[in-house]
């Protein structure tokens, strides 16, 4: 079985004025399901670059992005959103959830952007929120909910149209140290359960107890920790 | 992409309310100004419009105008029956003595053989016979002055006494309610020797009878009735100065809906970023925004039809205001499509908001 996500000789950089500014050298990384990748490394080092390529958000100079032993190479903007909405599950610094959707809504609307809303779904939905240790705030807005239970709203919706793939951009940037280890033990905990293949971007060497492999990544160079 | 649309509305009620409101109020002045316009215009040349006289011939220095044309038709009575389905057209202006009223009512004075196509019959009281008792049916518009059915209306200059026995509608020329006499009678008054028209008519073309009567005077031209109501004084004049205003409505409202809806997308792009990186595609987003846009202007559009129609109750009696459902529906769909092309400036936005821009950020 080959991985979900396997990243080969990626190369990314910026025209920085006259300068070209390499961000990525020659990145690869093949990560395998059921199973948390941390990527650590200090602020500027390419980290939210890397997390734009691997997450079909932004094409490299050169190298291929294999999801499901498929290269997204050439697709075009519908093509990528689409896998996105499907292959891959987001979970961001902040928990972006839609302001004016209730905790059950903001999991339905992913599903309903797959147009794939039924009776089933909706008992997924309660699930999931379950899963994260929300199952009764089901009916809360975003603003009645705290830092850290809006991050678990956000990971039960990176999770809810069942990608193979989680990417989470330092999702601890904003919360506390207690919270951040719930929130990491659980994006590993549902990684683990639900078998998908999760990508941990963050600085904080603290939470990388919970990751099964760790990659440094500096000087755009991915290296594994042993 | 619906319920998206419907709950951010809800939200945010306040936001919504208030530009719904703004909609509101222009698709209200639309519809009252419209609705004026068709009024006076309805007050002006509704005698026109209504008549089943179709083709007229004028005096051709009479630039179309009624009040400018005039002819002698003895020779044409020998010459040409009027069974052949020609009718002199005649309008006096008279100034009416009522014991209803203070001030002497202005009205447009109309001989006409009862038994032809200018007479539109009544709605109320008596019908005009070919007698030559001074009787008079008149526009229901007088009902305002508190004109009755057995009034006596007294003209001073030739003293004489016209009784109502009837009310007709939708008979008004130049702001005044046209009075419909039998012609035996106006001409059993003596007022002219001669029996005399302002233009000749005719219901239905007919090369032959046309030629016939062209043929009869030394000059004139065959004007269609549009020209005719054109031809009233102040007609187009008016109704090109309310046209403007509505004209200038609707593009005032163009701008203030694009700049809100182009300030309501920016105020999401960040969102719009979000869920753009989570899998949404641009039709998607677009498709929200425009549902919700409809939505809005759909009810702003439902309140302000119900707002005007409220309006025309509460109006008093004798102001001109008339707004048919074709004009509604005209000015509807204006609306609607105005809000439309200002949400679509926004989607042009909504398709450069770069998803990577989820990353890396922190709200």
């Amino acid at each position: 079985m080959t991985a979900p996500l396997i990243l080969d000789k990626i190369v990314k950089g910026y025209q920085d004025g006259k300068e070209y500014q390499e961000i990525l050298s020659k990145v690869s990384l093949s990560v395998e399901k059921g199973q948390t990748t941390a990527v650590i490394g200090p602020s500027g080092s390419g980290k939210s670059t890397f997390l734009s390529v691997a997450g079909a958000l932004l094409s490299p100079d050169s190298g291929a992005v294999i999801i499901n032993g498929q290269s997204i190479a050439g697709f075009s903007a519908k093509q990528l959103a689409n896998i996105r909405l499907n292959q891959i599950g987001y979970i961001f610094q902040a928990a972006n959830l839609v302001p004016y959707l209730t905790v059950k809504e903001q999991l339905k609307l992913v599903i309903e952007m797959n147009r794939n809303w039924s009776k089933d779904a909706q008992l997924r939905v309660k699930e999931a929120l379950g899963d994260v240790g929300l199952g009764e705030r089901l009916n809360a807005y975003p603003h009645q909910l705290s830092g850290g239970e809006k991050q678990r709203v956000a990971i039960a919706r990176a999770f809810m149209n069942d990608p193979d793939i989680i990417l989470a951009d330092e999702p601890t940037a904003n919360l506390d140290q207690a919270r951040s280890h719930e929130i990491v033990r659980l994006i590993a905990k549902e990684a683990k359960e639900k078998n998908k293949a999760a990508i941990l971007v963050t600085h904080d060497e603290k939470l990388l107890e919970y990751c099964s492999v760790v990659y440094t990544i500096e000087a755009g160079e991915l290296v594994k920790r042993t | 992409m619906f319920a998206l649309a419907i709950k951010e509305i809800r939200f945010f009620k306040l936001k919504y309310s208030l530009i719904g409101f703004i909609l509101f109020l222009l698709a209200s002045l639309v519809f009252i100004v419209s609705g004026l316009a068709g009024g006076l215009s309805l007050n002006n040349v509704a005698m026109l419009e209504n008549s089943h006289a179709n083709h007229f011939f004028l005096s051709e220095d009479a630039e179309n105008r009624l009040d400018q044309s005039g002819y002698i038709v003895d020779d044409l009575l020998e010459a040409l029956p009027r069974e052949g389905g020609w009718e002199p057209f005649l309008i006096q202006n008279y100034r009416l003595d009522a014991d209803s009223s203070e001030t002497k009512l202005a009205v447009t004075m109309m001989p006409v053989d009862p038994n032809s196509f200018l007479y539109p019959g009544v709605i109320e009281g008596t019908d005009l016979s070919d007698s030559e008792a001074i009787e008079i049916v008149v526009d229901q518009s007088m009902k305002v002055d508190g004109v009755t059915i057995g009034d006596t209306l007294y003209e001073e200059d030739n003293d004489l006494s016209f009784e109502v026995i009837g009310f007709t509608e939708g008979q008004t020329y130049r702001h005044a309610p046209v009075a419909y006499l039998a012609e035996t009678a106006f001409y059993s008054l003596e007022l002219t020797p001669h029996t005399v028209a302002n233009a000749i008519v005719i219901e239905t073309e007919e090369t032959v009878l046309q030629a016939a009567i062209t043929g009869a005077f030394d000059e004139g031209v065959w004007v269609g009735k549009a020209d005719v109501i054109d031809g009233v004084p102040g007609h187009s004049s008016e109704q090109m100065s309310l046209n403007m205003m509505i004209f200038f409505l609707i593009v005032i409202a163009v701008f203030v809906l694009a700049a809100f809806f182009y300030i309501l997308t920016i105020q999401k792009l960040n969102q719009f970023g979000v869920l753009k990186a989570l899998g949404a595609s641009n039709q998607f987003l677009i498709g929200a925004t425009l549902l919700q846009v409809l939505t809005l202007t759909t009810v702003s559009l439902i309140l302000a039809i119900g707002f005007t129609y409220f309006i025309t109750t509460i109006l008093p009696e004798g102001m001109p205001f008339d707004f048919n459902s074709g004009l509604l529906v005209q000015y509807s769909v204006t609306m609607l499509a105005v809000s439309l092309i200002g949400a679509l400036l926004s989607a042009i936005k909504i398709v450069k908001i770069d998803p990577q821009q989820a990353i890396g950020r922190v709200e």
